[in-house]
């Protein structure tokens, strides 16, 4: 019998939780939550959804692996390759995610089930698409009440792309601070003021936080019906649909790398150096951290890779999954990732939610015209670049760029250089604690240097 | 019954009977806006059958 191993985030619904066991992932079902569970297949919305692909489909499995009492029955969910967090979002990832839960909702109703909660973290993109997971979410829909996630789904969906579509700058990192959702009153102070003239804004953030800021009787009589909470919905979603990124009179991202980096010959020779140091080579996933505007993980993907794509620059995540989502990639998921300050780990105990290096193994790591950033720009030693990136992966193909690179040249020209030891010896020196060389290659044309390197 | 596990929030329900009421009002009037159009531009034009509302 394998160990059981509950999943330290599978604590808030009574329904049931999640274990892992024999490198498995299970979901029991709890007797509480039977009558729902049966609706939910009987009413022919589960395969409505899983047909859809909107929610995760799962086998059933009738052991009772934890000789809970409390237990149903146990499901075995398809299997997912990556778990990422809205925080590590970007602004198209988190409104398809919002277009997907409604979407969910909707379906559910007219087939006598609501969401009864609307987290985000119900959530992952799976095979380049965001697919709803928790498939204990679903409640007996009563027409009569309101729905029960409203104020939920306001907090960690609308308001979010709310603040980026007015503010126009990065807005989504906040739902890591505040990770069960950002707050009408909250929204409401960082909204500027023309904002304040939209019916969506004035109506969901401003009603919303004036109602709630008042004294409540506490069981108000309160009459609804279907059509009223559709109108609810179709209103979130047409909002929804209406918030675009900032980026979209931008369309020069796929120009991005060309502009900023040495030029379309540089960028060739890389590609094919690139291409030969992982010829022969046995591996199924890639991580490509500081992945710029994806055009190293575009071309690992064509190799047929599973590709986790990690920039700080959310312009360039967001328009790597755009282009993901155009070409109906299902290897590639972008993420906003910040490598010098990474996804922590949060949420009571520090464990509901992991870090981004603990979620994080793959068999290769790329970290291209990435070290000049890390050692110079944000002033962390070659040795503890080299000890992180060992964490994720056996094999890492890293750019070594020189100070004669003018790169190199421009960051240090606006600060002391107190980087003694930035040379090719001293990257190896730090580097070779962890690695063996298996390659290593001159990029024709520039002073940077490609290794490819495993872990000892 | 629902399991309500979520805490709901203060005065969220409040917050959706009058949306809904708002939006109803919205929809009752651009309705009735379509058919005075209709009526004095003496065309056959049709509400939209299914009225979606706008921000």
């Amino acid at each position: 019998m394998n160990k059981i191993v509950r999943h330290p985030a599978s604590f808030k619904d009574p329904a049931g939780f999640i274990f892992e066991s024999g490198g498995k992932i299970y979901r029991q079902v709890n007797q509480r939550y039977a009558d729902e569970f049966k609706l939910l297949i009987d009413s022919g919305l589960y395969a409505k959804l899983t047909s859809q692909k909107q929610l995760l489909s799962h086998s059933a499995v009738a052991d009772n692996f934890t000789g809970d009492n409390e237990w149903f029955t146990t499901i075995l969910p398809e299997q997912l390759e990556h778990i990422s967090y809205p925080y590590e979002w970007s602004f198209d990832q988190l409104r398809d995610a919002a277009l997907l839960t409604l979407s969910i909702l909707k379906t559910a109703i007219t087939h006598g089930m609501i969401l009864k909660d609307a987290t985000a973290f119900n959530i992952q993109f799976h095979k380049g698409r965001p697919v709803f997971i928790d498939t204990l979410s679903f409640g007996k829909y009563d027409p009569e009440k309101p729905w029960v996630a409203y104020r939920q789904f306001c907090e960690q969906f609308l308001f979010p792309l709310y603040l980026e579509h007015y503010l126009k700058t990065d807005m989504i990192p906040l739902l890591s601070a505040h990770h069960t959702g950002i707050s009408a009153s909250l929204t409401a102070r960082l909204l500027p003021w023309r904002s304040k003239w939209n019916l969506g804004v004035r109506l969901h953030v401003l009603l919303q936080r004036n109602v709630s800021e008042r004294k409540q009787e506490p069981n108000p009589r309160i009459t609804f019906s279907k059509t009223k909470l559709m109108n609810v919905i179709l209103h979130l979603e047409s909002i929804i649909k209406g918030l675009k990124n900032r980026y979209s009179e931008q369309t020069t991202w796929s120009n991005y790398y060309d502009e900023t980096i040495l030029g379309p010959q540089y960028l060739a020779a890389k590609e094919k150096l690139v291409t030969e140091f992982l010829t022969g080579m046995e591996f199924s996933t890639v991580l490509d951290l500081g992945a710029n505007d994806g055009h190293f993980t575009r071309l690992v993907a064509s190799m047929g890779k599973d590709v986790v794509a990690a920039d700080s620059d959310s312009k360039c995540i967001n328009g790597l999954y755009a282009y993901a989502k155009e070409t109906k990639s299902t290897n590639i998921l972008p993420l906003v990732i910040d490598l010098s300050n990474p996804s922590p780990a949060i949420g009571f105990g520090n464990n509901e939610r992991a870090a981004f290096g603990s979620r994080m193994k793959s068999d290769v790591v790329l970290a291209l015209a990435l070290i000049h950033h890390l050692v110079i720009g944000k002033n962390i030693p070659f040795d503890l670049v080299a000890n992180y990136f060992a964490s994720f992966g056996k094999i890492l193909i890293v750019e070594f760029v020189p100070r004669e690179d003018e790169k190199v040249k421009q960051l240090l020209s606006s600060r002391e250089d107190v980087f003694d030891d930035y040379d090719e010896r001293g990257f190896e020196k730090s580097f070779l604690r962890h690695y063996s060389i298996r390659k290593k290659q001159v990029i024709p044309g520039t002073f940077r240097v490609l290794y490819s390197l495993e872990r000892i | 019954m629902i399991l309500l596990y979520v805490d709901p929030g203060s005065g969220s329900y409040l917050v959706q009977v009058i949306i809904a009421a708002i939006l109803g009002a919205l929809f009752y009037f651009k309705n009735l806006w379509w058919q005075i159009k209709a009526f004095f531009t003496r065309k056959k034009e049709e509400p939209p059958v299914e009225d979606k509302p706008d921000e």
